[in-house]
């Protein structure tokens, strides 16, 4: 207690003695730890960004009903060599398309805890048609109200709006690109035949535009019902269900748990977007990569400084040791010097990081749906950056602290 | 061995490689009373500094046995000297080290502070007292790199003597002192040892601080030379 007190007074003198050295060495903490905030912060936005735009037109996990299985070679079944097997004009007899008594199924996703939302679709191969324009496209029949909380299509819809929808059977909001491809605008008709021939006309009552062409190009949504009558199909069938979970990160495992109940296909987001997943990834380990060389050049900063003073000090170690101070307590002297430096560092970062990215979030950034570049201030990034951070400068400053606690008096004091 | 005994050494061997072999203390033997005032003379060179830092511990390369207060101290491990010195050595450098950021009383509070055995309000007092005795009042909350060479040396006697130590070791204590200073040291040393039963062994050059105190010995060439 009174040795602590005593070493905390030595440590603050070295500290204070030296000033500009200790300013520095706390400047390079507060550079580690802001730009590690900062990197993780805007990482984090790109990521978030990214995963918004692609989650306003793809579901996390999406139910289906999957092609049969391969059946191209049928001879690979049979194997007793005693059998003479003769195949010709094989083909495909019976095969049911989409999800029949959807109910309970859409019953069952709705009961699960981390499931946010769902939303029914039958999407249908159309071509559309205006005169002797023909568009190859899919047209989507949906729910209005649980379509928009997945997608929140109605903020891409510029013409028009979304919730009219609900009361025009008849009606129809297509894609931008699509409109202009076939010279439609709002009020005009939009025909579609289906690949069975049935051809049916809606009224473009409006006009949506997402961050994606292939989309807007190809898309126009009608009611849920209109797309059934189209495929005269009764009011339980649909193509598609999908799904919105808690964390998106979790589709795979969910999907997983969700598939042993479920008589159909059960598919995360990551299967079919594989890129998408693994640019997320890549992004990831690239903050880590660079937020932890920065911490560990600031910790050579600090190495090299604590270095300096157990050099410059060597003689009062060797005075300290003379009286009676243990190695321990040359220990705590210059680890506490280095602790100081790493907590006065380490809280200035996080105050600096959060400005820093403060102004970041600040700069215009007008691209899709962007207005200024994204930014997140997740208090975990700021937690790890302040562990990250001392215990940067608690390795960084062990050692120096080591080897000065290993001096030998009486070679320095013989001089 | 006796009672009365403070310090022994037997058989003191040591010897310097580098930058060749070269041995500088020469099968070293004597004993120190409890309360004796000794000096070590002998010119410069002879191995006195080098005698004195195996006295006080703080040098472990050396052959053969060293004793204070009846415990045998070859062979302990530096925590444990370190320790030891903090309780019962109290030492003077040739070249007066003090830590310059202190205050001339900080410094000779440190050991005690170290020690813990009293209070901060006690130990500042005994300083005070100790800094005053030697002169040095006035200079108590000076900084220590701002006084002058014979205040520094005076101020590292004071650190010396702050925990009572039963052996007071000064190599050349008083070299950079005036002749009324140097007295007034050699005054308290002799206290000291008359009074609190203190011992001290120092080095000097100075013919009248040796014949005044109550035994010399002299090194020359590493070797013990006579022991009155
Ligand atoms: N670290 C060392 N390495 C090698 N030789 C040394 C070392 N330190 C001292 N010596 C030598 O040992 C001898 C004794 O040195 P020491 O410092 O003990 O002399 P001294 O009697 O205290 O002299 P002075 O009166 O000048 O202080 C000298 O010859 C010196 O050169
Ligand atoms: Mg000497």
């Amino acid at each position: 207690m009174m040795t602590g007190n005593t070493n905390s007074k030595i440590a603050f003198a070295h500290l204070t003695s030296r000033l500009r050295q200790t300013l520095v060495a706390t400047m390079s903490v507060t550079f580690g730890i802001s730009m590690y905030i900062f990197m993780n912060g805007f990482m984090n936005g790109v990521n978030n960004i990214q995963a918004d735009l692609s989650f306003s037109t793809m579901a996390h996990i999406r139910v289906y009903n999957d092609l049969p299985e391969d059946r191209t070679n049928l001879l690979k079944q049979h194997t007793n060599p005693d059998q003479v097997i003769n195949i010709r004009n094989a083909k495909v007899i019976q095969y049911t398309d989409g999800i029949k008594n959807s109910e309970k199924i859409l019953d069952r996703l709705k009961k699960q805890p981390e499931i946010t939302g769902v939303t029914p679709q039958v999407n249908i191969n159309v071509f559309y048609r205006n005169g002797a324009i023909k568009i190859n496209g899919v047209l989507s029949g949906i729910e209005v109200d649980s379509e928009d909380r997945l997608f929140k299509t109605s903020t891409f819809v510029q013409q028009g709006s979304w919730n009219d929808l609900s009361y025009r059977t008849d009606g129809t909001i297509i894609g931008a690109g699509l409109a202009k491809k076939m010279s439609l605008k709002l009020n005009d008709n939009l025909v579609v035949s289906t690949a069975d021939g049935v051809t049916k006309s809606f009224r473009i009552i409006g006009i949506f535009k997402t961050t994606i062409a292939g989309v807007d190009n190809t898309k126009a949504y009608i009611k849920i019902n209109s797309a059934r009558q189209l495929l005269s199909e009764n009011s339980s069938f649909v193509t598609d269900v999908q799904v919105n979970i808690r964390d998106y990160s979790k589709a795979r495992e969910v999907a997983d748990k969700l598939a042993s109940s479920i008589p159909y296909k059960v598919e995360a987001w990551q299967v079919a977007n594989g890129q998408m997943e693994a640019t997320t990834e890549l992004r990831n380990i690239l903050a880590m990569a660079v937020s932890m060389t920065i911490l560990i050049v600031a910790g050579f900063g600090i190495y090299n400084i604590m270095n300096m003073t157990v050099n410059e000090k060597i003689r009062e170690i060797a005075i300290l040791k003379a009286m009676g101070f243990e190695g321990n307590d040359i220990v705590q002297i210059f680890l506490l010097q280095s602790l100081v430096i790493g907590i006065i560092g380490g809280t200035a970062g996080i105050v600096f990081g959060f400005l820093i990215s403060t102004a970041v979030n600040h700069i215009p950034f007008q691209v899709a749906t962007l207005q200024t570049l994204p930014m997140t201030f997740y208090l975990k990034d700021y937690t790890l950056s302040f562990i990250f951070g001392m215990l940067t400068t608690f390795i960084a400053g062990y050692l120096p602290a080591k080897k000065a606690s290993t001096i030998d008096p009486v070679i320095i004091i013989r001089g | 061995m006796e009672n009365n005994i403070a310090l022994s050494v037997n058989n003191l061997n040591k010897y310097f490689y580098d930058p060749e072999t070269f041995q500088v203390l020469k099968n070293i033997s004597f004993d120190v009373k409890k309360g004796e005032f000794l000096t070590l003379i002998g010119k410069s060179g002879s191995g006195k500094s080098t005698m004195l830092y195996v006295l006080s511990t703080m040098d472990t390369d050396y052959e053969g046995e060293l004793f204070i207060n009846r415990t045998k101290l070859t062979g302990k491990t530096q925590n444990e000297l370190a320790a030891f010195r903090n309780a019962y050595i109290g030492f003077v450098f040739q070249f007066h080290y003090l830590l310059p950021e202190f205050s001339a009383i900080d410094n000779v509070m440190l050991p005690a502070l170290k020690l813990g055995l009293k209070s901060k309000e006690e130990i500042k007092e005994n300083a005070f007292q100790n800094l005053s005795l030697l002169g040095l009042k006035e200079q108590a909350y000076k900084s220590a790199n701002k006084l002058s060479g014979g205040q520094q040396q005076r101020v590292a006697i004071a650190r010396a003597l702050i925990n009572n130590p039963s052996i007071i070791m000064g190599d050349e204590p008083t070299g950079n002192l005036d002749s009324k200073n140097t007295r007034n040291v050699f005054e308290i040393f002799k206290e000291l040892t008359k009074e609190r039963g203190q011992t001290i062994i120092a080095v000097t050059h100075d013919e009248e601080f040796a014949q005044n105190s109550d035994r010399t010995i002299e090194l020359a060439d590493g070797e013990l030379l006579r022991s009155e």
